[in-house]
């Protein structure tokens, strides 16, 4: 029986190749796509799940909530690291660390510098208790039980001493930023599954005790946070999250201190599990170079796979239940053989599962390729490997098996319903079936693909506007240089400055700290006092010398530049000057502010311009010049503006580089253009067009096959029909209309349809801007008259050619 | 008794009015027998046989299968009797277009469950028996009207069926071709299957020991013998 079934089923499908590839294209491409999305969930979700009893540890940190809003570090205080262990109940284990960020590395045996090491941290035992690693050499017992200790895993020890074995390794010498030594004391494998714990080096925490930050690491203070002193506990078995979280919610009452009182800020500690670490967005994990795993942006492509399955799917079902005719008379006959409608269906489904499985390889080939073209896009861990794992075999199977229900069942339950009587005369179909669910899909197919049409085009329009929109400063031509932040002193920046100013292709120059707009900006507090009241408000802090406004065209609207680059004078921006109650740039000129305590006069105010991106707003900031030159100097970076573009950019580059070496002989040379900077801002939303154009391409694609697939059909029957009307002298035009007819009009009502929905849509999506762009009503007109054009063009692809036909042919095959 | 047919009617609705297909028809059957049906094209010929072949619903009458009454029959019983009594062979053959002359023959044994071998036996004595062993892997398009029909033919008989229904057989067929199925039924009709076959050709129904006569779905008494 099934080998009859199947036998039939490939006779079938190789009988009507056109729709059998239409079918097995659409169903291959939501496949594909959820190939390689599930590989990605997949990837994303098993971070972090081998760790011991993983279901009982939670990282402690630190909630603030400030009158400028709430905050959320991943670090804890240090005494915290006693506390859990000495003043809580119910912890099994803990460890703390520090992670810590030197300038060089080196192995004391070789000459080699490591610059800006990465995934080393300072701790304990305690750590290797709670996280568990394979042990090559040492154990976790007395690896780090003493100062100017090491431990490395395998592949950190291959890099330090690339020609010892590892046996040798044990006892070699390690030199942290010159001045710190450890010797090694274990090795340890890396972890060979997923994990965000990617630390290559664990130095003893005592060593900290020789480093600068000593005090932020083994503080007793219970007032300082630093996001990256780390503390993980697993609770005990009989004890339970809540439980710890009140405890802490005590300790944190218990710690509250003079400064919290004073700014109104109060601190809580809490608990993140484990297994929500790889997904977080507030607390920060440790590897800043993979590109966040965000939750939301999995799910969204969860649903893109859903969709084009679907769309897939009910191509499907349209071109089987259209077909239904030619099936009728085989269906007759088998009833008439004895087939109960149960073994009909059980066919149907049988030959849906033959093409599906045929989708299904196709994919499994295609998401390998797909794997390479999505390379961007796609974490750097995921990839064709993961598919030999009997996790992606039964997303196969399973994606398989829904997908011939989906699929055939619906189909399968038409044709066997056949009354045989009937099914032989070949008449039913146009009075069983009207073909009403086939238009109900095709609508919704269309719904959808116009949906993702139109968000495409909101999103670039939007996209385009926040790059070209005005930030209110300069941003063409204009570039910065940055200089290595180990230097501290300003001497050989000036002398930078000095010698870039001399290069013919350099208009303007100034010497200051970061761009006016850039993602790292420092913040501080200022206090505004008057007799009966005080303003407490956030300032952003922007530091440039004389000519950094200038560099930048900022506008100062009233007072003056600071007198000199050293002196503690500030300018503030329009928005800060509203935040302290003023409402004229004159007024606040003059008065003081207080920040760090110290009264500082603010001398001028300019015009407000945009310092992030025009996602957020703009918010209080002031510039002032470099007021703690003695102890380190802010002024690390080198605005410049650029001559005419046709004189040539890349000349005077390659001379700004030239001098640049001569200063700093064997540093990196880091020059930024700062629309680029401004490009960056707005990568996610970038990587959200991308991800768009392919979802809106694929559903498109899809539906307009299934389109095509029910012109070729209907226009096949109606192949007698055309012949008359042409005879009759009815015009190329009027046929290919009466053709095309009553699908445009599907495709009409699908955009109707599609209109409140994508604005509702994307109208809640432009909420998360500041600035948005406007949700023109050209935007759905272009998708509109896209969509129905494309449509269009598909079906005159078969319409014209049955049109042309010569009439008689088409009469003479009656 | 076969079956038996008792005042049975069949009508559609056209306008508001019925229009009868079938008009108070009543019939016994009983086993062995081999009944001709005629009449001219539109006198209702097929509608009867579907009616006794299960393929169509009646509206007013009764009908008794086996002593069974079909009314009452659900989808699944219906199914089973084709599959254990009836066979049917139409006047436009009915293959598969997609399966072979084997596969054609061999799909009512599917339908019964028989084991491999004995379906391979059994379609091997049936395509001896037609003296169609050379054409088993052609498919019905490759063969002539005749061959179809002998397929046809082939494929009812294969689950030895009680009661053969036969609309026009030889319809689409030349007269040599014709009588040669005629002889073909009168044999096994001789070997014990009852023959209910419709046919608008004199000397065809001349083959069946009984004739019935329709006219606009009634059955006309004063030429019946
Ligand atoms: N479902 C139906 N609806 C309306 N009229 C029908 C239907 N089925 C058959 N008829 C009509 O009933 C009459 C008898 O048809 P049929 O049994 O096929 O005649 P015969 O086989 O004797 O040529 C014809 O006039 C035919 O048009
Ligand atoms: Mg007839």
């Amino acid at each position: 029986m099934i080998r009859n079934y199947i036998k039939i089923a490939w006779r079938n499908i190789w009988n009507n190749k056109l729709f059998s590839a239409i079918n097995i294209i659409s169903l291959a491409i939501g496949l594909s796509a959820a190939f390689v999305i599930g590989l990605m969930v997949y990837y994303e979700f098993t971070f972090d799940t081998f760790h011991q009893n993983g279901d009982r540890m939670y990282r402690v940190v630190s909630d603030f909530e400030t009158p400028q809003g709430d905050m959320k570090n991943g670090g804890v205080t240090p005494p915290m690291r006693l506390a859990v262990r000495e003043e809580l109940t119910g912890i099994e284990q803990s460890a703390y660390f520090f992670n810590w960020w030197i300038s060089e590395s080196k192995a004391a045996s070789s000459e080699q510098i490591f610059k800006d090491p990465e995934k080393i941290i300072l701790t304990q035992a305690s750590y290797f208790g709670l996280f568990q690693y394979k042990w090559i050499a040492g154990s976790k017992e007395t690896a780090l039980q003493k100062p100017n200790q090491v431990v490395l895993t395998r592949k950190r020890a291959l890099e330090y001493f690339p020609n010892l074995p590892l046996t040798a390794v044990m006892g070699q010498t390690i030199e942290y930023n010159a001045d710190i030594q450890a010797v090694v004391s274990g090795i340890v494998e890396d972890f060979d599954k997923r994990s965000d714990f990617f630390f290559d080096e664990f130095v003893s925490l005592e060593t900290a005790k020789q480093t600068e930050s000593k005090d932020q690491i083994l503080s007793d203070s219970w007032g300082m946070t630093n996001n990256a002193s780390q503390l993980y506990i697993k609770i005990s078995e009989h004890s339970t999250a809540a439980q710890i979280k009140s405890q802490l919610l005590a300790l944190s009452e218990q710690h509250v201190d003079a400064d919290m009182i004073k700014y109104n800020n109060k601190r809580t500690f809490n608990l993140q599990p484990l297994a929500d670490l790889h997904f977080d967005q507030e607390y920060g994990v440790y590897d800043y170079s993979r590109p966040e795993a965000n939750k939301n942006i999995l799910i969204s492509l969860i649903f893109i796979a859903i969709f084009l399955l679907l769309l897939g799917s009910i191509n499907f079902i349209n071109l089987n239940t259209a077909q239904a005719t030619q099936r009728a008379k085989e269906i007759g006959i088998r009833k008439t053989l004895g087939s109960s409608k149960i073994q009909l269906i059980v066919q149907f489904l049988g030959e849906t599962f033959l093409l599906t499985l045929l989708a299904a390889l196709s994919s499994v080939i295609l998401s390998i390729l797909a794997l390479k073209v999505f390379d961007d896009f796609i974490p750097n861990g995921v990839d064709a490997t993961l598919m030999v794992s009997p996790w992606f075999a039964g997303l196969v199977l399973g994606l398989i098996t829904i997908l011939t229900f989906l699929s055939g069942f619906y189909p399968g339950l038409v044709l066997s319903r056949f009354k045989p009587s009937r099914a032989l005369k070949g008449e039913l179909i146009r009075s069983e079936n009207k073909g009403s669910l086939r238009k109900v899909l095709t609508v919704s197919q269309f719904v959808i693909a116009q949906v993702f049409v139109t968000a495409t085009l909101l999103v670039s329009k939007q996209i385009y506007f926040m790059m070209h929109s005005d930030l209110g400063f300069r941003t063409d031509a204009v570039a910065y240089l940055q200089t290595p932040w180990e230097d501290q002193k300003v001497d050989k920046r000036l002398v930078l400055e000095q010698e870039i100013t001399n290069l013919p292709g350099v208009s303007r120059i100034s010497l200051g700290g970061m761009p006016p707009a850039s993602h790292n900006m420092a913040t501080r507090m200022g206090i505004y006092k008057t007799e009966n009241q005080e303003v407490i408000q956030e300032l952003q802090v922007l530091n440039g010398d004389g000519d950094y406004l200038d560099v930048y065209n900022i506008d100062i609207l009233a007072g003056r530049k600071p007198l000199n680059d050293t002196i503690e004078e500030y300018i503030i921006n329009e928005t800060g000057m509203q935040a302290f109650g003023f409402h004229n740039p004159e007024d606040i000129v003059g008065k003081y502010i207080e920040l760090n305590s110290n009264k500082r006069l603010i001398v001028g105010v300019m015009k407000d311009f945009k310092q992030r991106s025009l996602k957020t707003g703009i918010v209080p900031l002031v510039l002032t010049g470099d007021t703690g030159r003695e102890r380190r100097t802010n002024f690390r970076t080198v605005h410049l503006v650029l001559g005419d573009k046709a004189s040539g950019w890349s000349g005077t580059l390659a001379q700004i580089e030239q001098v640049y070496k001569k200063i700093y002989p064997g540093e990196d040379f880091k020059m930024t253009f700062l629309d680029q900077t401004i490009a960056n801002f707005y990568e996610q939303e970038q990587r959200i067009a991308s991800l768009l154009n392919w979802a809106t391409g694929l559903s498109v694609l899809i539906s307009c096959l299934g389109l095509l697939g029910l012109v070729i059909h209907t226009t096949e029957r109606r192949n007698k029909e055309i012949g008359i009307r042409k005879v009759l002298g009815a015009s190329l035009v009027q046929l290919n209309l009466l053709l095309c007819r009553d699908f445009l009009k599907l495709v009409l009502l699908a955009y109707l349809i599609s209109v409140p929905l994508a604005w509702w849509g994307l109208h809640n999506w432009l909420q998360d801007y500041t600035y948005k762009t406007e949700m023109s009503w050209w935007i759905f007109a272009l998708s509109g008259i896209g969509m129905v054009v494309l449509a269009l063009a598909i079906m005159s692809f078969k319409t014209l050619r049955t049109a042309l036909r010569n009439p008689v042919e088409s009469l003479r095959t009656e | 008794m076969l079956l038996q047919l008792n005042h049975i009617y069949k009508w559609v609705k056209q306008g508001g009015k019925r229009v009868f297909l079938l008009n108070d028809i009543s019939l016994d059957v009983e086993e062995g027998e081999f009944i001709s049906i005629m009449g001219p094209s539109g006198s209702g010929k097929s509608t009867l046989l579907n009616v006794i072949g299960m393929l169509d619903e009646f509206q007013e009458g009764e009908y008794m299968f086996l002593d069974e009454s079909v009314h009452t029959l659900k989808e699944k019983h219906r199914s089973k009797l084709y599959k254990e009594y009836i066979g049917f062979v139409f006047q436009a053959y009915h293959l598969i277009d997609e399966l072979t002359v084997y596969e054609n023959i061999e799909t009512p044994l599917l339908y019964k469950n028989i084991k491999s071998s004995e379906r391979k036996a059994l379609v091997a004595d049936m395509l001896d028996r037609f003296n169609i062993v050379g054409k088993k892997d052609l498919f019905p398009a490759q063969l002539s009207g005749g061959q179809q029909q002998l397929v046809g033919i082939a494929r009812a008989l294969i689950a030895k069926p009680k009661l053969i229904l036969a609309d026009e057989p030889t319809g689409n067929l030349n007269s040599k071709q014709g009588e040669e199925i005629m002889e073909l039924f009168k044999e096994l009709n001789q070997e014990g299957v009852t023959i209910i076959q419709a046919t608008h050709s004199e000397s065809n129904a001349a083959y069946g020991n009984r004739i019935i006569h329709l006219l606009d779905g009634s059955k006309q008494h004063q030429a019946s013998n």
